[in-house]
């Protein structure tokens, strides 16, 4: 039987070819795998902001609603027992601006 | 032997041969037939198994008074729909709905609906009250049903309830909108739909959604409306129309110099998160849409004439103590005078006065004036439905048409041209569009709208003379009850009778109540139109209307800050003229 002497430089350089080809291929795994998880996380984190978005909006509206005129004055008048002044008892101050124009 | 064996082995393998022949060959004739005869057919049942494509809504655009008061935004709420599993019998369908009825509320009806539908076989069910709200379809989703979905949807909520509800208008259950500023800028509001693709397993459930196509939200309003002003108007109104029993009311608020419409109030309203059952009762806008008769309020238009003809001038005296009769009709006054000149004809709204001032003028100069203003034509308000009111052309006039007219009679007029009039005279002469949307917004950029449309209706010198004319009104006139203390004011006064269609003539029992205005006389801040319809007891707008402007218009300079003048003596009160007065 015949054999064939290896030659040790090659070997060493098939080795290291095999080495490196499996290092690409598992960082290309990798970073194939570490893309499409970004990729998710990137999704839920912008669900997250859109329903963030959505809740805002609902406070925004919720304190639109808490804060309209009637509920207001119903709440100024029945509850804490307000009432309108009449014209004498208002005292009109004088805004900032107003007080620059007259020095 | 050998021989023998062999020609059995080579026959087997010729009938294998040919039966595999014959199998491949029928096998390439299904394919045949799958692939290429019913390939449409299968392919779009195949779609049809594992994918769906659904439109999805946009996200209605948000409305805002000029101050950025959220006025109606969609907000999130889920519909829930049901899609049978293939296979599933209709007893197993009919049990599912039944375990969300009482969640959903359906009634009777409602499930006896859904139970045909899926007799029919519907692939896509939507359980029927559309949007409902997210915590009951939490409770839904928990049952963990197969074939029940919940579809991300959006409804309208007006946070501010009945305000400004004619004029905002509502949407139908598919967020279109059906009256008011809803409708006028639906295509704006509404955005463009997207598309959703749904991938469905073997027995037809899904597993993913996908977005294919975005949807585009629709673009934000900013109104010119202010919620305090409105607030202050529709409260003002409902009391004027209550305490006074009248039919419905209008008040419209706006800003003379820019036409901007500040308030905008019809009464009776309703509360637009539950909006009434009946059409008439929410799709109309009284304001622009009914027509009346603007009795003495339209003496600003023939006073305009008179001024602007140069037929009659300030000196100029009348005979105001007898009736008119004219074509076999009689004019009186609603109180007896005597000569009265030019400016007290108007200032005490004679009528008797003010149809010798009509007649010097002429119908043609009097006709021009009228169109000059605007009267017979839309105002171009930006919202839906505005009528043109009624003025006949000149050749239909009849004999006491030029008398009528000049007191506010054989003309219908809506409130929102009475407001363009007023408007006139507080921009000392210049008419303004009226208008309601300010801006309009998409990712917060703002679009600025086109500017109002300016107009010179009559020259700067005779709207001068009329505002001194109109305050005199609210100072020692007819409309002393418009007068707000401590500001100065300009205005006109109004009563028409109700024309009766029942006995085709003018009713001497039903009257209309108006007022036009605005404040302050020197640098107008608003003009206001008041309308009160058939008033019981009191009826004259000196009376109903004029109280109106004025608690309205008190309560506008108190929120915009603006304190009262005091009321200066005209002259020094020293020792000497004291000594001289009482002398």
């Amino acid at each position: 039987m015949i054999t064939k002497k290896i030659n040790k430089k090659n070997l060493a350089m098939s080795i290291f070819v095999g080495f490196f080809i499996i290092f690409f291929l598992t960082f290309y795994i990798w970073h194939q795998a570490e893309s499409v998880s970004i990729g998710y996380k990137t999704k839920d984190l912008e669900e997250k902001i859109e329903r963030l978005r959505g809740d805002i909006e609902q406070l925004e509206t919720d304190k639109a609603s808490l804060l309209s005129l009637d509920k207001v004055e119903q709440i100024a008048k029945q509850e804490l027992r307000m009432v309108v002044p009449s014209e004498k008892q208002l005292i009109f101050e004088k805004s900032d601006e107003d007080l620059r124009q007259q020095n | 032997m050998k021989n023998s064996q062999r020609r059995r082995t080579k026959r087997r393998i010729i009938i294998l041969v040919a039966f595999s022949i014959v199998w491949l060959g029928a096998l390439v004739l299904r394919l045949v037939q799958l692939q290429v005869i019913n390939a449409k057919q299968y392919r779009s049942r195949v779609l049809d198994q594992t994918q769906n494509i659904i439109d999805v809504n946009p996200k209605r655009g948000t409305i805002f008074d000029r101050n950025g008061t959220i006025l109606a935004r969609s907000m999130p709420s889920p519909s829930v729909y049901f899609r049978s599993s293939q296979g599933e019998t209709i007893s197993s369908q009919l049990d599912k709905i039944k375990k969300i009825a009482a969640i959903c509320g359906l009634s009777e009806w409602e499930l006896r609906n859904i139970q045909s539908q899926i007799e029919k076989k519907s692939p896509y069910i939507y359980i029927n009250r559309r949007k409902i709200d997210p915590d009951k379809a939490d409770l839904i989703m928990d049952l963990k049903l197969n074939g029940i979905f919940l579809e991300n949807e959006n409804k309208r909520f007006y946070p501010q309830g009945k305000l400004a509800s004619h004029l905002i208008g509502k949407v139908d259950v598919d967020d279109s909108g059906q009256s008011g500023v809803e409708l006028r800028y639906n295509s704006v509001l509404l955005g463009y739909k997207g598309k959703r693709l749904i991938h469905k397993d073997a027995k037809r459930r899904d597993y993913q959604h996908e977005i294919i196509e975005q949807p585009i939200p629709g673009k934000d309003l900013i109104l010119t409306i202010d919620e305090t002003i409105q607030y202050i108007a529709e409260k003002e109104l409902a009391k004027a129309v209550t305490t006074r029993s009248a039919d419905w009311g209008i008040v419209i608020v706006s800003h003379p110099g820019t036409g901007e419409i500040l308030a905008l109030a019809n009464y009776p309203d309703f509360d637009l998160n539950h909006p009434p059952s009946k059409t008439e009762e929410w799709s109309k806008i009284k304001a622009i849409h009914d027509v009346f008769d603007p009795g003495s309020t339209f003496k600003i238009i023939t006073a305009s004439a008179a001024l602007e003809s140069g037929r009659v001038s300030f000196s100029d005296v009348f005979d105001c103590s007898k009736d008119l009769k004219r074509g076999g009709k009689t004019f009186r006054d609603h109180e007896e005078f005597e000569t009265l000149a030019f400016p007290d004809v108007i200032i005490h709204s004679s009528n008797i006065g003010t149809i010798q001032i009509g007649e010097q003028v002429g119908e043609q100069n009097l006709y021009d004036m009228i169109r000059t203003y605007g009267y017979g034509k839309k105002t171009g308000v930006d919202l839906p439905a505005e009528a043109p009111g009624l003025l006949n052309p000149i050749k239909d006039w009849g004999p006491i048409s030029v008398a009528s007219i000049s007191i506010g009679y054989e003309i219908s007029v809506t409130a929102i041209q009475m407001l363009q009039a007023i408007n006139v005279i507080a921009n000392r002469g210049i008419a303004t569009r009226p208008m309601i949307v300010k801006n309009i917004v998409l990712n917060r950029e703002k679009n600025q709208k086109q500017p109002s449309e300016y107009r010179r209706v009559i020259t700067e010198d005779i709207a001068s003379q009329l505002i001194d004319v109109f305050q005199q009104v609210t100072e020692v006139g007819t409309g002393t009850a418009a007068h707000i203390e401590g500001y100065s004011t300009a205005g006109k006064t109004g009563t028409a009778q109700k024309f009766d269609h029942d006995i085709g003539t003018y009713s001497s029992s039903k009257h209309t109540a108006l007022f036009v205005g605005f404040a302050p006389v020197e640098a107008p801040l608003f003009s206001m139109v008041v309308v009160i319809d058939n008033p019981q007891g009191q009826y004259y707008g000196g009376q109903v209307a004029a109280p109106v402007f004025r608690e309205i218009g008190r309560q506008i300079f108190r929120y915009l800050r603006i304190p009262p003048q005091p009321v200066r003596p005209k002259t020094f009160i020293t020792a000497e003229n004291r000594r001289t007065q009482e002398q």
